[in-house]
């Protein structure tokens, strides 16, 4: 029961708890979104419908750290009851206030940790020479990188992982937080315009014909 | 008899819980989808929650009636008995009546369903802030 | 200890001084199972008739029995509980002549890194030096520090070291000395949680940096 009816959750941050359904199994059929947040009270009707094609396609909720009950029915019949924690399916909000404290060949990048626990604040750098992103996680947001040459050109880029721990693995991660650029413990626009041009392939051989 | 979990030392529990209870629950769960279950057990602050995974993990029900013998409940147990003052003695009351359980039985469905529980339990637990 | 055993509170130690003893625990190091060592801490002693035998914080069971390699005291088993403290004794048949009281996450000792390697980046002028740990894919020591040690080979004694948590690190070619052979290797230790001591050595990765140039560059 309730297969037939592809869902989807998502807890933005614990403000708001989005739940959206694949209407397409009942075109032109308003499902009923019904919820409660502790097992003994009486179901509530969704507050705010998010709609497709003119039809119910989700709710969206306020947040709370606690058991969703929901029931999602067509005009005759629940088609879904389920309870779920809203913790299961959250998405931390990215990171803020993300600064940047240099000191000779490391950085220490901090931001506002998160009003709530269980969390990995990940931080990626890479130079214009790294083909990918370096990370390093710490529990709370507060990451030193080291081991950087003042010579070359960084990007670094922050976001916010909740713990399977605390969390489950059916969580996201925050988005990135903005791309930032730096050469010498300084910011830059970008990394590409000062770097030097790589050397091509075979410097040494020159064909004469 | 029930014991008032309010004066553990909940920050110690919260570390052995996510270094070592956590693998073993997560271990015994193994194949199981997170949305298999409906959770219906849930919990407001770590005196409440560790009173529901202690009633959860410990006492038999229809259906499952060895969870108590398993490597997370064995390590639930010592870290109660390790982090709350006087948790050990109650135990030892309520053991007497455990005496005629049977051997530890093959993991039921209703035995995954009371382990998921305990997961969203230990998990609400494990991210309360505070002591 | 840098030898990689715990010597911490003694019980009983007045009547045995010269029976005093240190052990190392490994974690998941057999599967899901843990292996636990223990060595009297003078190697001359006769250690014949005398045993080892672990109690408490296991599963299941109330001890458990040492086997004997010989100058070696070895366990490999899955009963460790892994919360609180268990006591550990040296046994001469049913008499227990000394006794410790350890706890198994604190007395870790890592498996040794492995695969190290060494790419030489022209254009970026640097070392990328990587390697591996068979850490990443345990259940409970999961995470470790890793002290990474170069040297110029013809300069016995003049271990560099970088600490890190990642398994990547990037050495800068104007800090090394040109047209030289480098020695590099890798050990670890728990950093979160669990205590312990450094694992042993990787095995160790040899590399050659490149000549200086006219320009008085590396090329």
């Amino acid at each position: 029961q309730g297969e037939a009816l592809q869902l989807q959750i998502v807890c933005f941050n614990f403000e708001t708890v989005q739940v959206t359904w694949n209407a397409s199994e009942y075109p032109g059929t308003n499902l009923t979104f019904l919820y409660k947040f502790s097992g003994d009270e009486a179901y509530d009707q969704c507050p705010n419908y998010t709609l497709q094609r003119g039809h119910t396609a989700g709710c969206l909720l306020e947040a709370k750290d606690q058991i969703l009950y929901f029931s999602i029915s067509n005009r005759t019949h629940p088609l879904l009851t389920r309870s779920q924690w809203v913790s299961d399916y959250l998405k931390p909000s990215s990171p803020k206030d993300v600064k940047f404290l240099w000191h000779q060949e490391a950085v220490t990048v901090t931001c506002s940790d998160l009003s709530y626990d269980g969390l990995l604040y990940e931080v990626q750098h890479r130079s214009t020479f790294d083909p990918e992103w370096q990370s390093k996680e710490e529990r709370t947001c507060n990451v030193t990188i080291e081991g950087l040459d003042a010579e070359k050109c960084y990007c670094f880029r922050a976001r916010v992982k909740a713990t399977e721990s605390s969390y489950g693995s059916d969580t996201q991660p925050s988005d990135w937080s903005e791309v930032t650029h730096w050469q010498s413990g300084e910011p830059r626009d970008s990394c590409q315009d000062n770097q030097e041009p790589p050397k091509p392939k075979f410097p040494k051989f020159i064909l004469i014909s | 008899l029930t014991y008032n979990f309010s004066n553990c030392d909940f920050n110690k529990i919260r570390v052995e819980y996510d270094q070592i209870i956590f693998s073993d629950l997560k271990k015994y769960m193994n194949g199981t989808k997170s949305t298999q279950f409906n959770y219906n057990i849930s919990c407001n602050n770590p005196p409440d929650c560790l009173t529901e995974i202690q009633r959860v993990t410990f006492s038999p029900t229809h259906g499952c009636t060895s969870l108590h013998k398993e490597m997370f409940a064995v390590k639930t147990k010592a870290t109660l008995t390790l982090q709350c003052p006087g948790y050990s003695g109650i135990q030892i009351n309520n053991t007497q009546a455990k005496k005629n359980r049977k051997k530890r039985e093959v993991t039921t469905n209703k035995c995954l369903k009371q382990a998921s529980q305990l997961l969203g339990l230990w998990r609400r637990f494990s991210r309360i802030k505070g002591n | 200890g840098e030898s990689g055993y715990a010597q911490n509170g003694d019980l009983e130690d007045a009547e045995s001084d010269d029976y005093s003893f240190s052990c190392y625990s490994q974690l998941e190091v057999n599967g899901s199972r843990h292996s636990l060592t223990c060595a009297f801490d003078d190697l001359d002693i006769n250690s014949t008739n005398l045993e080892f035998q672990i109690c408490e914080s296991l599963v299941e069971v109330n001890c458990l029995n040492f086997n004997k390699l010989q100058e070696i005291y070895f366990i490999e088993t899955n009963k460790f509980l892994l919360i609180g403290d268990s006591k550990i004794c040296v046994k001469l048949g049913e008499k227990s002549i000394t006794c410790k009281k350890m706890n198994i996450v604190n007395i870790v000792k890592p498996e040794a890194p492995f695969d190290i390697r060494v790419i030489y980046r022209e254009g970026a002028k640097d070392f990328v030096v990587t390697f591996n740990t068979s850490h990443l894919q345990k259940m409970y020591v999961k995470n470790l520090i890793h002290n990474v040690a170069y040297r110029p080979e013809k300069d016995e004694n003049n271990w560099m070291h970088v600490n890190l948590s990642g398994t990547k690190l990037t050495l800068l070619q104007r800090k090394l000395q040109p047209d030289a052979m480098y020695e590099i290797k890798v050990r670890s230790i728990p950093s979160t949680y669990f205590e312990g001591f450094w694992s042993e050595w990787s095995p160790s990765y040899h590399f050659r940096t490149p000549e200086k140039n006219s320009a008085g560059e590396m090329g």
